[in-house]
């Protein structure tokens, strides 16, 4: 309880750049789509400087959090705490390094190939619109915190992305397309079937008014009154919606097809940032129920371990590098799970820092994937080999995100998985730690073991075939080696991100802090 | 709030043919049938909010709203959907008998199940009058047979009309559970669900282009 009292005591400092940041991109994907059909430069340069514009908006937003503050907008109606502003930074650097990364990569002839040459110019207009406001969806449903507009803008991320999922408009890309709108949307309608129960009970305790009762940070103060069966239904819903689009198995059979289908640069969001933003919603809004059904702490963790085991399991049978990837962040979301959901300090600590973690070392893995893709045009891991003499950069950069994901010091990784599992030990859930210990090792085989074959194996064509070869232009690597660099400094001064995180899991953590 | 008298009679008779529109929705292989059927059910919604209006004046947006956006836009590019691709239904997993017999088991178990257990989902004195009682258990049971007709069918239309069920499912209990909803959140969930079964059908068109069909257990490219 400890936390409902923090949260109380914390007013909100009225500021404008919680609404700056999600509306920016908004009317930048306007502009965007007014003025870039025939200009595919002018599209680009919009969208990098959105990108730009809002990484800076998150880097001030995280200091006045920092500072102490809560920053509040409309009212009440957005809310950035430690946590929002956490989200917002993964959503924002990861955002920004994924259209740096996209510029180059979609003038690539391979684009034009599949799509075919006449469209692609137009394409990239609706592309560029379609992946500013997906970053500005996601934002705004890391700052909103009025519960229904939170189911709102999170469906919002769904049709946002759903055509960039299905962008090369193939047989592929329509099926994965097709799969993630229809099992994201059903999925959400559960969610906001949460929201609104909720909502209800809220508003009937008779302590909060009607408006008051749709804003999460005042339904917290009351949900001791909310009765035990209604919250149980809430929670149910909510995790079977919101869970669905975190990826959470048993509801995660849309994630490999959309995370590998989609473009790159959208991959590199899917899997880096959205999925967080679904797990961040679920966190926020089960989380009110956290000391009322102690109960639920097991079976979420439990939930956490089976997804991280199955995931893992799949990973290791797939020889599409993309899919590999995808499967994988099924298991990671797993750990991140399990950790937030133990409800004590050190857990949400884990699972937050875990979050951000995997945000960096998945967005760099997909990248890398992508520039394999982009150099050999192949992306089988058993049609690949032998390409480190010719992608050094590449080779360096997938290593470090497959040891970062495996959990090798001095990387990110090691960190995070090793707070969670100390977490859970200190839980007495001794099970829980030896599975995730073995998820630990299945995921460096699942990893490595590529990683050795495609730089280090033997080319299947012989050293003829790789002739052609050669490493990704710097527009692609400089993202790359940037969040290299980010997975090795969070790994060697975990420190750095420590206050946002300590603050970001008080807010979260109920159980004896 | 309780002195003012609801037209029981009619937002019973409302309510009553709201679930048979839903039965017509998911069991009618006719696609445009189907869609009619939808189309039918959404009118019903606009009814009904309507005479819950009496009561309570902001139903009377909600009524315009869901008019506007469940009973021309859906229906509209519905249509349009159904014309560009198959007027038949790909046949479902169950036969239509035991369909009709498992869609009317659903229907009555999951009608008595919220009826008298409403106090689970809306823990208040209101809502646990008849009317709001009535409502909560049409608005469960359109939901079930909607996720009824997304886990059956393999027609991507017919998935399309199932969601649009399950969302006329939790809209409708949004008038006992969240009648102080604003119009911003309100304007969004309608605004959003007419963008989905946009884009949805749009994709579908594109799938039908490729596939040659809409039938959605022949999207078979991705497995594992």
């Amino acid at each position: 309880m400890v936390s409902a009292q923090v949260v109380a005591a914390v007013t909100g400092t009225p500021s404008a750049l919680p609404v700056a940041i999600f509306l920016i991109p908004i009317f930048a994907g306007f502009i965007i789509l007014l003025g870039g059909r025939r200009h595919h430069r002018f599209c680009q340069a919009t969208a990098l400087l959105t990108a730009a514009a809002m990484a800076v908006l998150a880097a001030w937003i995280a200091a006045q959090v920092l500072a102490g503050a809560v920053l509040t907008a409309w009212g009440d109606e957005l809310r950035v705490d430690a946590l929002s502003a956490l989200v917002v930074l993964v959503i924002c650097f990861v955002g920004l390094a994924a259209t740096i990364y996209s510029i180059r990569y979609l003038e690539h002839q391979q684009l034009l190939d599949r799509v075919g040459v006449g469209r692609a110019e137009r394409r990239l207009a609706i592309f560029y619109a379609l992946f500013v406001w997906f970053l500005g969806t996601m934002t705004w449903a890391a700052v909103t915190n009025n519960i229904v507009m939170l189911y709102v803008a999170v469906e919002a991320t769904t049709l946002t992305s759903g055509l960039l999922v299905a962008f090369f408009w193939d047989r592929r890309a329509l099926e994965a397309g097709y799969k993630y709108m229809m099992l994201l949307t059903v999925g959400i309608t559960f969610a906001l079937f949460g929201c609104v129960v909720i909502y209800a009970a809220g508003a009937a305790t008779g302590a909060l008014d009607g408006r008051d009762a749709l804003m999460i940070s005042h339904v917290r103060g009351v949900a001791h009154l909310i009765p035990d069966r209604t919250a149980l239904i809430a929670v149910a819903l909510l995790v079977i919606g919101f869970g669905m689009k975190a990826g959470l198995a048993p509801f995660h059979p849309w994630l490999p097809d959309a995370h590998a289908e989609a473009p790159t640069p959208v991959s590199v969001l899917l899997s880096g940032v959205m999925i967080k933003v679904a797990i961040y919603a679920m966190a926020r809004t089960v989380s009110i129920f956290f000391p009322a059904i102690p109960t639920l702490t097991v079976f979420a963790v439990g939930l956490g371990v089976f997804t991280m085991l199955l995931g893992v399991v799949l990973a290791l049978a797939q020889d599409d590098l993309k899919r590999l990837l995808a499967y994988s962040s099924v298991s990671q979301m797993g750990y991140v799970l399990a950790g937030i959901a133990l409800g004590t300090y050190l857990g949400v600590f884990g699972g937050l820092f875990h979050l951000l973690n995997h945000a960096l070392f998945k967005a760099l893995l997909f990248m890398t994937a992508g520039a394999i893709l982009y150099a050999t045009g192949a992306r089988r891991v058993s049609q690949l080999g032998g390409l480190a003499a010719r992608m050094p950069i590449t080779a360096l950069c997938f290593l470090v995100g497959a040891l970062a994901i495996a959990g090798f010091p001095p990387f990110n990784g090691f960190f995070s998985k090793l707070t969670v599992y100390l977490a859970l030990a200190d839980a007495g859930l001794w099970w829980a730690v030896a599975l995730a210990v073995g998820t630990s090792l299945l995921t460096m085989v699942a990893l490595i073991r590529p990683a050795y074959r495609v730089f280090w194996g033997e080319a299947p064509g012989g050293a003829a075939a790789l002739a052609n070869v050669r490493e990704v232009p710097a527009a692609l690597w400089v993202p790359m080696l940037a969040l290299a660099g980010g997975c090795l400094i969070l790994g060697v001064a975990p420190g750095i991100a420590r206050t946002l995180l300590h603050h970001a899991a008080l807010l979260l953590a109920t159980l004896g802090i | 709030m309780s002195e003012i008298a609801f037209p029981i009679e009619l937002i019973r008779t409302l309510s009553l043919a709201l679930i048979i529109t839903s039965v017509m929705a998911v069991e009618v292989r006719k696609l445009r049938t189907a869609a009619w059927a939808y189309m039918m059910q959404a009118l019903l919604i606009v009814a009904l909010l309507a005479s819950f209006g009496t009561a309570n004046h902001a139903l009377y947006w909600w009524a315009a709203t869901a008019l506007l956006t469940k009973a021309i836009l859906i229906p509209w590019v519905l249509f349009r959907a159904i014309e560009r691709t198959n007027r038949l239904e790909v046949a479902p997993l169950v036969g239509f008998a035991p369909s009709v017999i498992v869609a009317a088991l659903l229907m009555i178990g999951f009608y008595r199940l919220t009826h008298g257990q409403v106090e689970l989902l809306a823990p208040t004195e209101l809502a646990r009058e008849e009317v709001f009682r009535t409502n909560l258990a049409v608005a469960s049971t359109v939901f079930v047979l909607g996720l009824y007709a997304l886990l059956t069918r393999r027609d991507a239309i017919k998935t399309v009309i199932g969601l649009c069920l399950l969302e006329n499912g939790v809209h409708l209990s949004l008038v006992s559970l969240a009648p102080g909803l604003s119009e911003t959140a309100l304007f969004g969930i309608a605004s959003e669900v007419v963008v989905t079964v946009f884009l949805l059908l749009y994709v579908i068109e594109g799938v039908y282009r490729e596939f040659g069909t809409t039938d959605t257990l022949r999207l078979r490219e991705l497995q594992w």
